[in-house]
């Protein structure tokens, strides 16, 4: 419905702000599409909910970055990196081979591998976050709540002090540096060690 | 304040949020250029921070699209229950609710406030189903179009007015209309068949084709052009059927149709067998693409060994070709005397190109069409 490309660049802005009506917008106008495609090619609607979200995430990440440009609609780079996604996990379950004929044309070679470079980037942020949350379960409370409620559910140091007790902010927020050194030493001594 | 007197966290949220006064920062620069000790650690500090900030961000994101999916599928569940009790009349009045909610909401996407309008969300489906129709009615307009095109270049049968569901490639089995292709190209486990398979020829022409027989374990389907009279070319086929498995690293090539245009590619056998060890099949290094199935294979003397089925998953370059012996058992399953192969080969001292020439005129796509 929006064709032009400077509003994809505005939706894509708010979408890497994380606001929520651009966001429900791109859902509804996309999933269905995969949806109905995916049901053809051999998956349920559990996995096409699995595949878009992470297609919608991968698109995120990478619209973090400020000259991030799609040359193509949202619409179109959704529908290609879940289909890469899907496709990657059949591999992974060792299914056939992929047949040869053709029902809804293929992307040229190079932009297949562009998509590839996205998923992999994708993969190796979830890989390192994954690491981090990794120690961040290790370091103990209070610690793994209070670096949990600033950095993950967004609250302010305000908030936090009343959650936790503290008599004001900047307890609570020397609190946090001290965690913050634990996590440090943890993560990185976890990442020296393979 | 000194940065001496700051800890290292805080400087480095300040250097992350870009909130260092302008003569601390200098002193910062300094420090970090100066002392390598106190910049690995800081650029550790800033490292960890961005990590759990950005995580952090990733994590509600996800969690904001498992709310929305939650939201958008329950109203549609809402929705379909609520559409069966309406009477007509007040089906028009939320008709005319919804065509306003289309403006509203192409208005809420041009301006991106972040607050949700309710009535805006509750006629999303209604929303979707009439840009679906719109996206329909531009489909058919535009196959109609090619429909035109196609009539005007070629004042012969064309294409019933439905979907090309998948396409394929074909070649003949005899100049009297008998041809090859791939099963699957004909019948899809999705799909099951087509309402109608045609042939288009490289001069743009379309035949219609029905199934003469079939072995879906080789993949192989015979079909035949109904047309009265047809002739693939001038003359009888100028290939023959290999009798017995080609070797280990015979060259071959192929003709096929991944787009309209006929494409050439060459290879050569890589292994006896095809996927998971299929006797009947050969392992190829060739290079082969979607619309490629039922492709034949050539070898060097202009010898068809077989048509190509399928690619290993991505990432794992082997081709398969179903060899010619499963094609020539199924052939002795038909009538007697309802086609003979070709057996002499003319092909054998000719060129690569003009191979290829002589090909061109028994080798086309394969469509196969249904209505959505």
């Amino acid at each position: 419905m929006y064709s032009p490309t400077n509003t994809d660049q505005q939706i894509l802005a708010a979408l890497a702000a994380g606001e929520r009506t651009a966001t429900a917008r791109i859902y509804q106008e996309n999933y269905h599409i995969l949806n109905g495609w995916l049901i053809k090619n051999g998956g349920s609607s559990t996995d096409a909910a699995d595949v878009f979200q992470e297609a919608m995430v991968v698109l995120f990440g990478k619209a973090q970055d400020k000259d991030f440009k799609l040359t193509c609609s949202i619409g179109t780079y959704l529908f290609a990196i879940s289909k890469h996604l899907w496709y990657k996990k059949l591999q992974k379950k060792g299914r056939d081979p992929v047949f040869l004929q053709d029902n809804t044309g293929h992307e040229e070679d190079e932009t297949g591998i562009a998509y590839e470079d996205n998923i992999n980037a994708h993969h190796e942020r979830e890989a390192h976050y994954d690491q981090l949350n990794t120690a961040l379960d290790q370091i103990g409370e209070p610690c793994r709540s209070l670096l949990k409620a600033f950095y993950h559910q967004d609250k302010n140091m305000q908030e936090i002090a009343a959650d936790f007790g503290y008599t004001n902010p900047d307890n609570a927020k020397n609190q946090k540096y001290k965690c913050l050194t634990r996590l440090r030493k943890l993560f990185y001594s976890m990442q020296a060690g393979g | 304040m000194s940065i001496n007197n700051k800890n290292i966290w805080e400087l480095a949220e300040g250097y992350l949020a870009g909130s260092i006064p302008q003569d601390e920062f200098a002193r910062l620069k300094d420090r970090l250029s100066s002392d390598t000790v106190f910049a690995s650690e800081f650029y550790e500090a800033t490292d960890l921070i961005r990590s759990m900030e950005d995580g952090g961000k990733q994590k509600r994101f996800g969690n904001m699209l498992r709310e929305i999916h939650q939201e958008q599928s329950t109203k549609q569940v809402q929705k379909k229950a609520r559409q069966i009790w309406l009477n007509p009349q007040i089906w028009r009045t939320a008709a005319v609710a919804a065509c306003v909610a289309i403006i509203t909401s192409t208005l809420a996407i041009w301006t991106l406030k972040p607050s949700i309008n309710k009535n805006e969300s509750q006629y999303n489906t209604i929303n979707r189903a009439v840009t679906d129709l719109k996206k329909v009615q531009e489909q058919q307009q535009e196959q109609q179009k090619q429909l035109k095109i196609d009539l005007d270049k070629t004042k012969k049968p064309t294409p019933p007015p439905s979907d090309v569901k998948y396409t394929g490639t074909g070649f003949a089995l005899s100049n009297d209309g008998y041809f090859v292709t791939a099963y699957h190209v004909i019948f899809t486990k999705e799909d099951g068949y087509g309402d109608s398979v045609y042939i288009l020829n490289r001069d743009g022409q379309y035949f219609k084709a029905s199934l003469v027989n079939f072995n879906a374990d080789a993949d192989i389907a015979i079909l035949k052009v109904e047309k009265p009279g047809f002739k693939f070319g001038k003359g009888e086929l100028p290939y023959t059927f290999a009798a017995a498995k080609a070797g280990l690293g015979a060259q071959i090539f192929t003709l096929g149709y991944p787009k309209d245009d006929i494409v050439y590619s060459e290879g050569y056998i890589s292994a006896k067998n095809g996927y998971a060890g299929n006797t009947m099949q050969y392992t190829l290094e060739l290079p082969a693409g979607h619309g490629q199935s039922g492709s034949p294979v050539i070898d060097a003397k202009g010898t068809v060994l077989g048509l190509l089925t399928a690619v290993g998953s991505p990432g794992e370059e082997n081709t398969y070709a179903v060899g010619t012996k499963a094609l020539i058992d199924l052939l002795h399953t038909l009538p007697d005397a309802t086609l003979h192969l070709p057996k002499a080969a003319r092909m054998s001292k000719m060129t690569r190109e003009q191979q290829i020439e002589k090909m061109e005129a028994y080798t086309f796509s394969v469509k196969v069409y249904k209505n959505m």
